[in-house]
């Protein structure tokens, strides 16, 4: 398992039998290939989140989640920082959120990441099938050039360079 | 005048289930029922496929339990093919089941019972989770995501995913185990150890305040079925099966894959769509059992591993037989991780586990085929008829959930009568009725997965369809 402290941890959600639901593994699959020779930047990419990510959340430095967004608008690229927040409702079992995981590491290892981001893309369209939609698509070259300069601050930042 | 009322879904299970409370005239409950309310077609899915493709589409079924999918599925088609595989791959195979029990059995004790465990089943339901856990006692929390963590990143060594390995195939496994995969799982062990320690001691101390849970929760005499060896130990992936009376008397052992259907039949009630195991002998549904840990447990007179055995010894003074509540199976649950853990590390020291020899081959020698193993919720078979040509003609297999399907329902029933006076209820009790489902762990749509977050809608109807009362989270 690793346990080495990572500098940049991507970590990317949904599902890619679902349309634009699969921004997120889209998104993590460019990264994985973009980084892959570099060992300060691990990927990882899920269906869903689930609790025991916490474990590599409160190994990085810093943390950038990926996922769609269903509330904004369709093909809009956003790029917001998280807070640590416990879900308020019952059913926190099989998937949990941005917020929730970084509480959880923070609950469980006494650990935060410097910083913590969530990158989306609005979704367009979730219906059975394994293509992004159009207007997602259009929308891949701006969200990756966001996360290629942000992952160039997050490395150049002094806590990174330590 | 008579209601009903309704939990829907029942949260914290492996898929959806509804449960409802029929009240008569008076207010009292009359009958009970939990639902699965999805459709499983997986059989009909499988007809006209090549036998040898099995595997690997059965472990799609279920992303918490597609190991023990994988490998009922390749045993049939070992049975289809006449073959006996080598010694490596089968202890290979069986080191790969019990890393999914401990994983699975992992999420089912940490996340989503231990809630109701630590923080009370009458505590607030926005805080009864995982997070809630983590809050409370993180070292319990820490525990719990490390023990899953462990089972699945041994799945994951072995089968080259977390969810849906492969590996495992007719006739064994597809590659050896590489020497530097077998020391990081045992440099993993020791951890894995003092978690369950820690899950154990402290389940030990708090069960005694759950005695009037203990009392309710599916606490009735009922048949136990699951694997066992030769030696009277516990088994999950070879085996026979051993079915014992309430009483812990044997009325049938050895029982191979190719006899479970003379012994095992399955019923239908209009209000599920999983069906209902029973022994046949006994017809249905007096001939109901159960399995899974507690079945397990039940049956076996020993662990076959050092620590497991202590913590066996101490289980068997709960009852003089076998025990009945089902609020146990969390208490089995805990020592068959310990056990998994235990097996994982005698398997790694066999002298033979790097054998490069790990599979058999051979083509269509029958045109039928039965499997079976122990899923982490209990014993799964799955039959195959194929054709001369290797084609699947027919298909079915018995899951573990539908193997404990009366009692969940009979245990629903005890739980809402005993709690639920006069048509009165509150979230706690409610919650009540949905941790008796919770003990057994079962798993309902396998493959499906929640949309969104579930809401819970209890809704108190009359007979004329008017809401009488609701409860919303």
């Amino acid at each position: 398992m690793h346990s080495d402290p990572i500098r940049c941890l991507i970590l990317a959600c949904g599902n890619t039998l679902r349309e634009d639901d699969g921004i997120g593994p889209h998104l993590a699959q460019w990264a994985a290939e973009r980084w892959r020779s570099d060992s300060r930047i691990r990927v990882i990419s899920r269906h869903q989140w689930t609790p025991d990510l916490a474990v590599d959340i409160a190994a990085a430095h810093s943390v950038i989640f990926l996922d769609c967004s269903i509330d904004a608008v369709p093909g809009q690229v956003d790029l917001q920082p998280v807070q640590p927040a416990a879900p308020q409702f019952a059913l926190a079992t099989h998937h949990s959120s941005a917020p929730a995981l970084l509480a959880l590491a923070r609950d469980l290892y006494d650990a935060a990441p410097q910083t913590a981001l969530l990158l989306t893309i609005g979704a367009s369209s979730l219906e059975l099938g394994e293509v992004l939609s159009g207007t997602a698509e259009a929308a891949l070259p701006r969200a990756t050039a966001l996360l290629q300069s942000t992952v160039d601050n997050l490395l150049n930042t002094p806590e990174a360079l330590r | 005048m008579s209601q009903t009322i309704t939990i829907d879904p029942v949260t914290r299970l492996e898929g959806h289930g509804k449960v409802t409370i029929h009240l008569d005239e008076q207010g009292q409950v009359s009958d009970a029922h939990f639902h699965v309310t999805q459709v499983r077609g997986f059989e009909r899915f499988a007809e006209g496929r090549p036998f040898y493709e099995m595997p690997s589409l059965m472990a799609r079924i279920c992303g918490i339990c597609p190991v023990s999918h994988l490998i009922a599925s390749a045993k049939a088609c070992e049975a289809i093919m006449s073959i006996r595989i080598p010694h490596t791959a089968a202890q290979l195979r069986r080191m790969l089941n019990l890393a999914q029990m401990v994983q699975s059995h992992a999420l089912s004790f940490f996340h989503l019972s231990s809630p109701d465990l630590l923080l009370g089943l009458d505590s607030d339901p926005a805080q009864r989770h995982i997070f809630g856990v983590a809050a409370a006692r993180p070292e319990l929390g820490r525990a719990g995501i490390a023990l899953r963590r462990f089972g699945q990143h041994i799945i994951e060594l072995l089968g080259n995913k977390r969810i849906h390995p492969g590996w495992v195939i007719p006739g064994g496994v597809t590659e050896p185990l590489a020497a530097a995969k077998r020391d990081e799982i045992l440099a993993m062990i020791p951890e894995a150890y003092s978690n369950i320690k820690i899950a154990l001691n402290w389940y030990k101390q708090i069960a005694d305040s759950f005695q009037a849970e203990i009392e309710v929760f599916a606490n009735f005499p009922s048949l136990f079925m699951g694997l066992i060896n030769e030696d009277e130990s516990i088994e999950f992936t070879d085996g026979a099966l051993r079915i014992i009376d309430a009483k812990g008397a044997i009325i049938e052992d050895g029982i191979t894959a190719a006899r479970f259907t003379e012994l095992i039949g399955e019923a239908v009630e209009p209000y599920s769509y999983t069906k209902f195991a029973y022994y046949k002998p006994l017809g249905y549904p007096q001939g109901s059992y159960r399995v899974g840990p507690l079945a397990r447990l039940n049956i076996a007179q020993t662990m076959g591993t050092p620590l497991a055995d202590i913590e066996l010894k101490q289980f068997k003074l709960i009852a003089l037989g076998p025990v009945h509540s089902s609020f146990h199976y969390h208490h089995a649950r805990l020592i068959d991780i310990l056990y998994g853990i235990e097996k994982i590390e005698q398997i790694l020291t066999d002298p033979l586990i790097l054998d490069k020899h790990v599979r058999a081959t051979a083509g269509v020698n029958r045109l039928e085929g039965a499997g079976q193993a122990e899923a982490p919720r209990g014993t799964l078979m799955h039959n195959y008829k194929v054709d001369e040509n290797g084609l699947i003609t027919w298909a079915n297999l018995v899951i573990a959930t539908g193997q404990n399907n009366n009692a969940m329902n009979r245990g629903v029933l005890q739980a809402a009568r005993h709690y639920i006076k006069d048509g009165k209820f509150t979230e706690g009790i409610l919650n009540r009725v949905e941790a008796v489902v919770r003990t057994f762990d079962p798993c309902l749509s396998c493959s499906s997965h929640a949309f969104g977050q579930m809401p819970l809608h209890i809704a108190l109807v009359s007979p004329a369809g008017e809401v009488l009362d609701t409860v919303t989270r």
